[in-house]
């Protein structure tokens, strides 16, 4: 009796394991569970995220929306 | 009867439409002049971040008209920073750029990244940010 209930957890244990792993492994593997500190410190300051060259870039653009816009600029 | 009616209402209506025209471009001229004579006489200044700002603290009604001119920035910003695919700080950093060159006149304000007021002393060069080219 007592060998066939062992033998009967082995069997309904095994295929609940293997499903638990594969779903662990598959959800760090979808980086669902990672926990890490963020790469970029919080922005304060905004002249962090200003990229010199897209101002350059921008320079005829926001010369035509100065122009466009009077009263507002 | 109900012809007459109709002209008479078409009359008033356009009437209306014409005195409401009238009034929209009113107010337009008084915008335009608001922020050209409120740089003037000091009370408010181009700022680094590319909005202005009151120079020495703002009542209601200056509050009022500053902030309504800075939304209607924001939208111009925004609108040019989703079709250029940059960031809306970028586009007001590049308009606060042109506008430290070009619209701030001698004796005015102006606003320094450090968040200091700076009067442009005669015609000397305006201290420009430090994301500006050039």
């Amino acid at each position: 009796m007592g060998v066939t209930k062992v033998s009967d957890r082995e069997t309904t244990m095994r295929p609940a394991l293997k499903a638990a792993f594969t779903m662990t492994a598959l959800l760090m593997a979808a980086g669902c569970v990672k926990l890490q500190a963020p790469d970029k410190p919080i922005e304060i300051n905004m002249n962090l995220n200003i990229r010199h060259e897209v101002i350059v870039k921008l320079e005829k653009d926001v010369q035509d929306l100065i122009q466009s816009n009077p009263g507002v600029f | 009867m109900t012809v007459l009616h109709s002209k008479f209402l078409t009359k008033v209506l356009c009437a209306a439409a014409l005195g409401a025209t009238a009034a929209i471009a009113g107010t337009a001229l008084a915008q335009d002049a608001f922020l050209d004579q409120a740089r003037a006489s000091g009370q408010i200044g181009e700022q680094a971040d590319g909005y202005v700002g009151a120079v020495k603290g703002a009542s209601g009604d200056l509050k009022a008209r500053i902030d309504q001119i800075n939304i209607k920035r924001k939208a111009a910003y925004t609108q040019l920073a989703e079709k250029r695919g940059v960031s809306v700080n970028e586009v007001a950093a590049a308009t606060a750029c042109e506008l430290f060159q070009n619209r701030v006149g001698p004796g005015q304000f102006y606003r320094t990244e450090g968040g200091q007021w700076v009067q442009r002393q005669g015609s000397a060069p305006v201290q420009l940010p430090s994301y500006c080219p050039k």
